[in-house]
């Protein structure tokens, strides 16, 4: 039987398999399914592995994910706040830089693998690779050097420390975020992930301008491949756009994978990755919570007609937000099946 | 030099996000003769102006302009209006701050530095507002306008955001008096949910955000 892990490793290869790989990101969904408050799914390991294992057997897709929320990165950083929402995603709540003196106090911690707040990130992981493992790809969420200080000290601050400096500061903040990331890659890959989601929304030029990206940016998205690198790595600018730097990321990196922006032109990005790498279909998903459908079906056949040709494609979502109806959800994911298999041929 | 070389180079130190270059231009204008006034009104406004053009025509602008350009212009502003030879008079007022759960200030923060220098008062309510709070300020302050930053779609959509600023405004027959316009990454990515969550408006980013209020307002002051 084909497995998730023998479709993603044939799209990665330019080899064909029953259909096309599909990464469908359901998270808070899984303490729905558990009848769990998002406070009490989170707060152990195995509620996430089982959500998680749970979300797999009921709509056939391919991937899991370690990743409980993103503030959990903070949380290991000092983060003691996370504000809980019962219709969304745990949330930063207290920040841990809130003066520049907490830039020098900030404390990377040795072993993130040993730290307390990621025994349960463990737990999850151990229970999803006896689980699941070799046969899903599990997935990991790390947030980039140059993007983490905004779970630390709020996008606003950050960006002002970033623009505006003191550029000795803001080099001491990123040299640390950089000692994280490291740390923080060898832990999830220690527990079993074999996808790294490398979160950057700075390595897109929707955030950053391009002469910043070129001098700023670049020079720490290469320091941080060079230091993990590119096995399993996939790019991603948290769905802002990335064509423009796609070719230079590549060229500088040699990245492999990348989860192209629903903003970005899809079939532009195909001929820019072309059969060098993977590109990943992202579909809209907020507007998931209230198209038809059909509306549904459509978008996601308009999708595997741009990304397919050709082959090395894999189609995914963003997010998914609690608001989408399961029947929108299931629109989706067959049609992504079903397109993805009878087009098969257009893979080769 | 005269004002339109001044005009110029303050346009591309703004559009190269180099704040100190737009401040140096902005000081050196005035040394040379250039009235606050036209500091403001021919340099700084007619700039902000041009990023929305530039956003609308091909979509290129980014996220550190906009904060940049928000930022100068915030600064240039509040330096220059203690020096006008009499004080402007102002376009209107308008209470802003995030959706109820929000925690995100950079958008708001953006927003509120266009309208400074859009000569509009603004009453920054700050994040995680209940909707019960934007309608009393908008009432005791009486401003027209309600501003609503989202930048998560729980928040943007969800029952204690907009919908219920929308559901306050219509039991106190607010509604003719009061618009509510809405900005954030989830309108971005579906333009059509500012219609279904009950705002009247909304921008596609913070810049042009001040010039959607700026308009909202002078309708109400017809």
């Amino acid at each position: 039987m084909i497995t998730g892990m023998d479709r993603l490793t044939a799209a990665i290869r330019g080899e064909t398999a029953d259909r096309i790989p599909v990464f469908c990101n359901l998270l808070d969904q899984g303490a729905r399914e558990l009848g769990m408050s998002p406070q009490e799914y989170y707060a152990r390991g195995e509620h996430v592995a089982e959500g998680q294992i749970r979300m797999l057997r009921k709509f056939g897709h391919d991937n899991v994910w370690s990743l409980s929320y993103v503030g959990k990165e903070a949380e290991l950083l000092g983060c003691r706040k996370i504000a809980y929402a019962k219709d969304g995603p745990p949330n930063v709540e207290d920040f841990v830089i809130h003066t520049p003196a907490d830039i020098g106090k900030l404390t990377v911690p040795d072993d993130v693998l040993a730290h307390p707040m990621f025994a349960e990130v463990r737990k999850c992981l151990d229970i999803l690779r006896r689980e699941v493992g070799g046969r899903n790809p599990i997935c990991a969420y790390i947030t980039s050097t140059m993007t983490l200080p905004t779970l630390l000290m709020g996008m606003e601050k950050w960006m002002e420390l970033l623009f505006l400096g003191p550029a000795e500061m803001r080099d001491a903040l990123l040299a640390k975020c950089h000692d994280f990331f490291v740390k923080e890659v060898s832990a999830y890959r220690r527990s079993g992930a074999d996808v790294v989601v490398y979160s950057n929304p700075f390595g897109s030029t929707d955030i950053v301008p391009m002469k910043f990206f070129m001098a700023q940016s670049l020079p720490w998205i290469e320091r941080d491949l060079r230091a993990i690198g590119t096995n399993g790595v996939v790019y991603y600018c948290g769905m802002a756009r990335m064509n423009q730097v796609i070719e230079t990321v590549f060229d500088h990196t040699g990245i492999g994978a990348y989860y192209v922006s629903p903003l970005d032109d899809l079939a532009e990005a195909k001929r820019i990755i072309g059969g060098r790498g993977l590109t990943c279909g992202v579909i809209n998903d907020i507007k998931l919570i209230d198209w038809s459908e059909a509306d549904v079906r459509q978008e996601v056949r308009r999708i595997l007609e741009a990304g397919m040709p050709g082959g090395r494609f894999l189609f995914g979502t963003g997010v998914m937000p609690l608001a989408i109806p399961e029947a929108n959800i299931r629109a989706m994911l067959e049609e992504a099946y079903e397109f993805g298999s009878q087009k098969r041929e257009m893979n080769r | 030099m005269n004002l339109q070389d001044h005009i110029k180079l303050y346009n591309e130190a703004v559009f190269d996000s180099d704040r100190d270059r737009a401040l140096k231009v902005v000081h050196d204008a005035v040394a040379q003769g250039v009235s606050p006034e036209d500091v403001v009104f021919e340099m700084v406004l007619p700039t902000m102006n041009l990023m929305i053009k530039a956003v609308s025509e091909d979509f290129n602008a980014n996220l550190a302009q906009h904060f940049l350009t928000a930022r100068i212009a915030d600064a240039v502003t509040a330096e220059m209006i203690p020096k006008f030879k009499k004080l402007p008079e102002m376009v209107g007022r308008v209470v802003i701050g995030t959706a109820w759960g929000d925690l995100h200030t950079l958008g708001k923060r953006i927003v509120i530095g266009c309208l400074k220098a859009r000569m509009i008062d603004v009453i920054d309510l700050g994040v995680n507002v209940p909707a019960e709070r934007f309608v009393d300020e908008a009432v005791a302050r009486e401003a027209p306008v309600i501003g609503i930053s989202a930048l998560m779609i729980h928040t943007a959509t969800g029952e204690n955001g907009c919908r219920k600023v929308r559901q306050i405004l219509q039991e106190r027959k607010l509604e003719d008096s009061i618009k509510i316009i809405v900005g954030g990454a989830p309108f971005r990515f579906h333009p059509q949910i500012f219609k279904t969550v009950g705002a009247d408006t909304w921008a596609a980013d913070a810049v042009t955000a001040g010039k959607v209020i700026e308009d909202l307002l002078q309708e109400a002051r017809r």
